[in-house]
């Protein structure tokens, strides 16, 4: 036997080619070192349960069922098949040589098995050059099979591994136009407090939100396309860019809704939609008209009453197909207190590991107690209750959440960066807080943080703003510094108050007390405007505690 | 509003709101003083973490010479502070 073409064939067989250089290299050498006319190869797929031969990139792969004709037989026995006289055997399918115009005389069909035992496919040799394959043909085509079969199942791996870098690559890509879209900083609104938040799942998902501060009001969206992979994120960021332009030119909520709808409707593929909620909200009136297509249930909590409003879909999910009418918006007026919630599947649909969703009750039954809280610490405790009701199960979806609240009445003053400015800061307190108890320990945390921006912030002439908002139970502060240092006094230093006297400093000790008192403490910096924010909240205590 | 003044029985009598702007007032008063020094609080409405600054700075300098500021008819508030700051510790509370 000669050895040479097998030994160059294996070299060959080790470079990291293509799938089809590799293929190619394959027929080469089955056929010389067969000393054959032609040859092709086979690839097995196992969901299909088929051989699939690749011609040329421009023609549609022939498919073959295992089990059926002479290569079919090959795969299903796994052993080699040499037939002297195809046309005197049954299995042969004379119907490609019709075809081609091509005769085949003899082959041989050789199964190709890799290291594992797994079947990658079966090589075909036609046409001995002289005579017929032999038993030294057979033993040497078993051989070629064993090297070929290895070299193309290391290309396939890899050809998957280059494939899936490539799909994670765009999806990364796609991701990152996603959350560029969102909302860089909530906007500022008098008498509301805004949040949202979008939590991606590790590859999936099309959630989108926006809150925006239009000439036609606020606008408020949450949007979630069906599907997962690229797709979704790209649409989603359509959507986005399409109804905050429709708005920038004047349209309003009904033109911007259809046109937005329209638009997408003939851009999507067939298959894809978006749910979503888009709503206008009137700061002056209060007033929110919203389209919700298919996007449900939206959640309104009547903080007077302490009950709940499930507003059901409007119209159909947007993309589903052009809308030539659309109804008139619903309509619904926010009074002090009351909260907006849209919450996205992600959220309502999350499922621990008995199949148990997360669930509306559940996102209620936080919502209502927690109402009190800044929006922002009610989002944060939202997701980390649905993580925490996962327990450990993977993120399915995106999570998204916007949270619109009225706030309840109060008054904001704004005062110079100077100490006797605290009487009246005092006098400002007194005027908003009734109780005694409760007013002593918010001047306290106020004058803590005043002193504190007096004496270590920037000597500017800004004012700092002091916003007090009443809540069913305490109140909630805000202080702006509108020309600050990034400064968090959650993270400040603590002093150690159990050191003896002579190694007491009374540095510290302000911001300590600020911990003790606050029930919650947020802070906020926004490094482009250079604006510092300090959120607080501090509930009534009963007499006896 | 915030008074100091000396009282029946040699006491100093602090009285109303000592916030961070009083504390020159009530640092000059105590300058003075020497000794076992009793403040009444009966009457001391508020106090924040600058005013707390003023009697540490206070028990400091008497300590050094065998006196120490002593707290009287200490409320809730203050007694809330005075533990959340740890300074329960280096007074002496009745």
């Amino acid at each position: 036997m000669n050895l040479e073409p097998i030994l160059a064939l294996a070299g060959k067989l080790a470079a990291p080619f293509d799938l089809p250089t590799m293929l190619a290299e394959v027929v080469d050498a089955a056929t010389r070192v067969l000393g054959a006319e032609r040859a092709s190869v086979w690839l097995y797929e196992p969901a299909a349960d088929e051989l699939v031969l690749r011609i040329a990139s421009d023609i549609a792969p022939v498919r073959l069922a295992a089990g059926v004709g002479i290569v079919g037989t090959c795969a299903r026995t796994r052993r080699v098949i040499n037939v002297p006289d195809c046309y005197a055997d049954a299995r042969f399918d004379p119907s490609v040589d019709r075809k081609s115009g091509y005769r085949t005389r003899c082959l041989l069909a050789l199964p190709l098995i890799d290291h594992q035992g797994a079947l990658v496919g079966v090589m075909q040799v036609l046409n001995k050059r002289q005579g017929v394959f032999d038993a030294g043909d057979e033993a040497l085509g078993n051989v070629l099979a064993a090297q070929c079969a290895i070299a193309l199942q290391r290309t396939l791996m890899m050809q998957q591994v280059i494939e899936g870098e490539k799909l994670r690559r765009e999806m990364e890509t796609a991701r990152a136009v996603q959350m560029s879209t969102l909302p860089a900083a909530m906007p500022q609104l008098e008498d509301y407090d805004l949040y949202g938040t979008f939590q991606p799942a590790d590859l999936t998902g099309g959630d989108t939100y926006d809150l925006a501060l239009t000439e036609q009001g606020l606008l408020i969206v949450l949007g979630d396309a069906t599907g997962h992979g690229i797709g979704p994120a790209l649409s989603v960021t359509q959507m986005h860019a399409m109804l905050r332009m429709a708005l920038r030119l004047g349209a309003d909520l009904e033109v911007a809704y259809k046109s937005v709808n329209n638009q997408l409707a003939e851009r999507l593929p067939a298959d894809r939609y978006i749910t979503a909620f888009i709503g206008l909200l009137d700061p002056k009136t209060h007033v929110l008209r919203f389209h919700s297509g298919g996007q449900a249930p939206i959640l309104r909590y009547r903080a007077a009453a302490g009950g709940w409003d499930e507003y059901p879909p409007t119209v159909f999910p947007l993309a589903a197909m052009p809308l030539e009418r659309l109804r008139p918006a619903m309509s619904l007026e926010l009074a002090p207190g009351d909260l907006l919630a849209l919450v996205s599947d992600g959220i309502y649909e999350c499922e621990n590991a008995r199949g148990e969703q997360y669930g509306v009750e559940r996102v209620r039954a936080l919502i209502a107690e927690r109402s009190d809280a800044s929006m922002a610490e009610l989002a944060t405790e939202l997701l980390h209750a649905v993580h925490a009701f996962a327990d450990g199960a993977a993120q399915a979806d995106d999570m998204t959440l916007v949270l619109v609240k009225r706030e309840l009445p109060g008054a904001r003053r704004a005062f110079r960066r100077k100490i006797d400015a605290l009487a009246q800061i005092f006098a400002f307190t007194a005027e908003t807080v009734k109780t005694a108890e409760l007013r002593r320990r918010l001047d306290l945390v106020l004058e803590e943080l005043f002193t504190n921006i007096v004496k270590y912030g920037r000597a500017s002439d800004t004012m700092i703003g002091v916003d007090i908002r009443r809540r069913a139970n305490g109140v909630r502060v805000t202080v702006t510094d509108p020309d600050a240092e990034d400064f968090d006094p959650a993270n400040a230093p603590r002093p150690d108050v159990r050191a003896p006297l002579e190694r007491r400093e009374a540095g510290g000790l302000g911001l300590h007390l600020v911990r003790k008192l606050v029930d919650a403490l947020d802070y906020r910096y926004s490094p482009e405007q250079r604006a510092g924010r300090i959120t607080f909240t501090l509930r009534e205590r009963d007499a006896h505690d | 509003m915030l008074t100091i003044e000396s009282g029946a029985a040699g006491t100093v009598v602090i009285a109303g709101r000592f916030d961070a702007a009083q504390c020159a007032t009530v640092q000059a008063y105590l300058d003075k003083l020497a000794g076992i020094v009793t403040l009444d609080c009966a009457r001391l409405e508020y106090i924040s973490s600058a005013g707390l600054g003023v009697l540490l700075k206070t028990q400091k300098r008497l300590m050094a010479t065998g006196g120490k500021l002593r707290l009287t008819e200490v409320n809730r508030h203050l007694r809330d502070i005075l533990q959340y700051s740890g300074f329960d510790q280096i007074f002496d509370i009745e």
